[in-house]
């Protein structure tokens, strides 16, 4: 055998033998374990960072532990796959052995997720994913919370639009779940109040850049307002061009609040001033404990704290809470997700508390406007819908 | 000097080893990463069969992949279909897929066989992800894995589980194997390296093409197939073109036409996207880094290597 050949050999047995140590089996215990399985990489990235900064931001302060654990927190980067998402997910359960898991972001993995976790009896809060389904019909005890349900975020805006004498709308979503979700709520209440929607259109998730057909038919539509549900780069570009298109002088632009999220409202300059927006957070919400935190979290990471980090420091608090209510046990799950149900505290967003018939949060839902202040564009709460809670929706837990 | 298919199949055996040493070592998360590579590697090697050996590089091959995943879906969610009719009923359908897209794109080549592939991916993701009756973007769940329960096993554990995927890989490979040492898999290769000279010969180019392009399709839907019944969900994240992309990186880190090479690489891949994401968010730069490395240095790949001393040893020899 010559020297090469020897080298090579040795290489291969090598490496067979890191595939052997890789698939091998780890363990280490003590403190509270968290599985964060969220994006870090790829569209949702920084929504990912930020959920991750409010929950470190949220230990730290309601922790930093509880009965004497500290809290463990192990991320995983879903990457906004659902096979992957679940992969990771799997591996926080079997490998690390999490006591929790928080995640994800979109709705997508957490539907991946949802029947592994609800078959091992791990529960899996959830500090954004939206989705209807996740705490109606496919509901499970498992499977907790923090954040919102699509519907939750539209339904109360109906009423309201009717009552401030805007009553014909024009509906604009992108073509997804998400989007159709927000929608249906919203025509739901926004009809029944007596209004009438005069049109809809749902442009492709992926790819609609250009906004101008769909801006146009508004246009010849004439509505008095226009309800959309756009985020990130699509929110910017509706945003800019539904001011350029002219139509901001005759047709008041309303929306899900993500049409004017903190962490990118700037970017959208002038365009973005007298937005009507509906959402579970604002930075201005007048109450201590928000100013509280925007300060804490102005101090540590040097900018304002978006819908996105709240929800994460909400998490936090939420498990802190809990597990001191089982005196920092986490070998019963059952007796966790019941402390998390008698858990109620007052949030940057308001009170709190899970709804213990769907796992959903009930929370306040906030209406702002935009206006351009001293430093960029401020989104002044106008109204407060207090507890919001959702039907179940087909929720049997 | 040993034969060039003796050697691969060597490497297959010594991979089949590694396979079952690890799951014996394996615990539960282990059996998760080892279904993921067997999986990762049917998929691969069906798609080494069309770019390594017949010189189709498609970048749609995900198409037959998340439609085998879909139609074991649709078969066992909502017509009732069992796990296993499910599974041969999403085989059937990739190829018949295949056998359609086939017949049109086997006769072109080059940059535009890849942009036809391209196509027709996206298209069908597009579809899927609007489509309500298959769950849109939100996807479908609740697919069954085969009841086995009578014999005492369950497929449910994910031990019993992942043996069964390394043996459909070890099936497949075989499978491919026989085929490529065949006259068909010889006229296959002989395509790839001279296309007009085997049509000269009288041979229909095409029909070769189009058969090589079928069961490539019909193995990475039973590689779909396992993907939804592993994961007991399926979305259209399945069918992106990046999926095709990813399995070709692995056919190229493994190495083009050699089969094993596919298995090999989809190890590698798997392992190491799993290990360095827990080090680094910066993960894809690595493996990007990694991928350009061997592209540069390995020659063919993994496979590559490992033939190298094939022809060493030989050369001692003399």
């Amino acid at each position: 055998m010559t020297q090469f050949a020897r080298v090579t050999w040795n290489a291969v047995a090598l490496l067979a033998a890191l595939a052997v140590l890789a698939i091998s089996p780890s363990r280490a215990e003590e403190p509270v374990k968290i599985g964060v399985v969220l994006p870090y990489s790829g569209v949702y990235a920084s929504l990912g960072g930020e959920i991750t900064q409010g929950l470190e931001l949220g230990f730290e302060t309601y922790g930093p532990e509880v009965a004497g654990r500290a809290f463990e927190l192990i991320t995983e980067d879903s990457e906004v796959k659902p096979n992957i998402g679940l992969s990771k997910v799997k591996k926080l359960v079997f490998q690390d052995k999490v006591d929790l898991l928080v995640g994800p972001v979109a709705s997508n993995v957490a539907n991946a997720l949802r029947d592994f976790v609800h078959q091992q009896k791990v529960p899996l809060i959830i500090p954004n994913a939206g989705n209807n389904l996740l705490t109606g019909e496919r509901c499970s005890r498992w499977v907790i919370r923090t954040s919102f349900s699509n519907a939750q975020i539209t339904r109360g805006m109906g009423p309201w639009l009717v009552e401030k004498g805007y009553d014909s709308v024009y509906l604009i979503a992108a073509d997804y779940a998400a989007g159709h979700q927000m929608m249906d709520a919203f025509r739901e209440t926004y009809t029944a109040s007596g209004g009438s929607i005069i049109g809809e259109s749902f442009p492709a998730l992926r790819g609609t850049k250009d906004f101008g057909p769909f801006l146009a038919q508004i246009k010849a539509a004439e509505p008095k307002a226009v309800f959309a549900f756009f985020a990130g780069g699509q929110a910017i570009q509706f945003v800019k061009q539904f001011d350029e298109f002219g139509l901001k002088d005759t047709i008041k632009l309303t929306g899900a609040g993500w049409l004017t999220s903190p962490l990118y409202v700037d970017a959208q300059g002038p365009a973005a001033a007298g937005i009507l927006g509906i959402l579970n957070y604002v930075p201005g919400i007048d109450n201590q404990e928000n100013q509280a935190f925007q300060e804490a979290y102005q101090a540590k990471y040097g900018r304002v704290a978006s819908e996105f980090a709240v929800q994460g420091y909400d998490t936090a608090r939420l498990i802190v809470e809990a597990l001191s209510q089982t005196g920092g046990d986490t070998s019963d799950k059952d007796a966790v997700v019941a402390a998390m149900h008698d858990v109620s505290f007052d949030g940057p967003r308001g009170p709190l508390t899970i709804d213990p018939a769907t796992n959903n949060i009930v929370q306040d839902i906030h209406i702002f406007e935009t206006s351009p202040g001293d430093d960029g564009m401020a989104l002044n709460v106008i109204d407060t819908l207090s507890a919001m809670q959702d039907p179940p929706n087909g929720c049997t837990l | 000097m040993m034969s060039r298919e003796t050697w691969r199949a060597g490497t297959a055996i010594l991979l089949l080893v590694a396979a079952l040493v690890s799951w014996v070592r394996a615990d539960y998360f282990g059996h998760e990463l080892l279904t993921q590579i067997a999986i990762l590697a049917i998929f691969a090697m069906s798609l080494d069969l069309l770019a390594g050996f017949t010189g189709m590089i498609s970048l749609g091959h995900a198409a037959f992949y998340g439609l085998g995943a879909y139609a074991t879906a649709a078969f066992n969610l909502m017509l009732e279909w069992s796990p296993w009719a499910a599974m041969a009923g999403a085989v059937v359908v990739g190829a018949v897929a295949a056998l359609i897209v086939g017949s049109f794109a086997v006769r072109l080549s080059g940059v535009f066989f890849i942009m036809v592939t391209l196509a027709v991916g996206e298209a069908l993701h597009a579809y899927l992800f609007k489509s309500r009756a298959f769950g849109g973007d939100d996807g479908l769940s609740g697919i069954a894995r085969p009841d086995t329960s009578s014999i005492g096993i369950s497929f449910d554990d994910p031990a019993v589980f992942s043996l069964v995927c390394v043996g459909f890989a070890c099936l497949i490979y075989a499978l491919l194997e026989l085929v490529v040492r065949s006259p068909f898999g010889r006229l296959l290769v002989a395509i790839h390296l001279n296309p007009s000279r085997v049509r000269a010969l009288g041979c229909p180019v095409s029909r070769y093409k189009l058969a090589a392009f079928t069961l490539a399709g019909a193995i990475a839907a039973l590689a779909g197939s396992l993907t939804a019944q592993h994961n007991a969900f399926i979305s259209p994240e399945l069918l992106t073109w990046t999926t095709s992309g990813e399995a070709l990186i692995v056919v190229i880190v493994g190495g083009l036409g050699s089969l094993v090479g596919a298995a090999a690489g989809a190890g590698v891949m798997v392992l190491a996207m799993h290990h360095l994401s827990g080090v680094t968010d910066y993960w894809m730069f690595f493996m990007g880094l990694f991928f350009v490395g061997v592209v540069l240095f390995a020659g063919n790949g993994i496979y590559g290597v490992i033939d190298a001393v094939r022809r060493r040893l030989g050369g001692a020899a003399h």
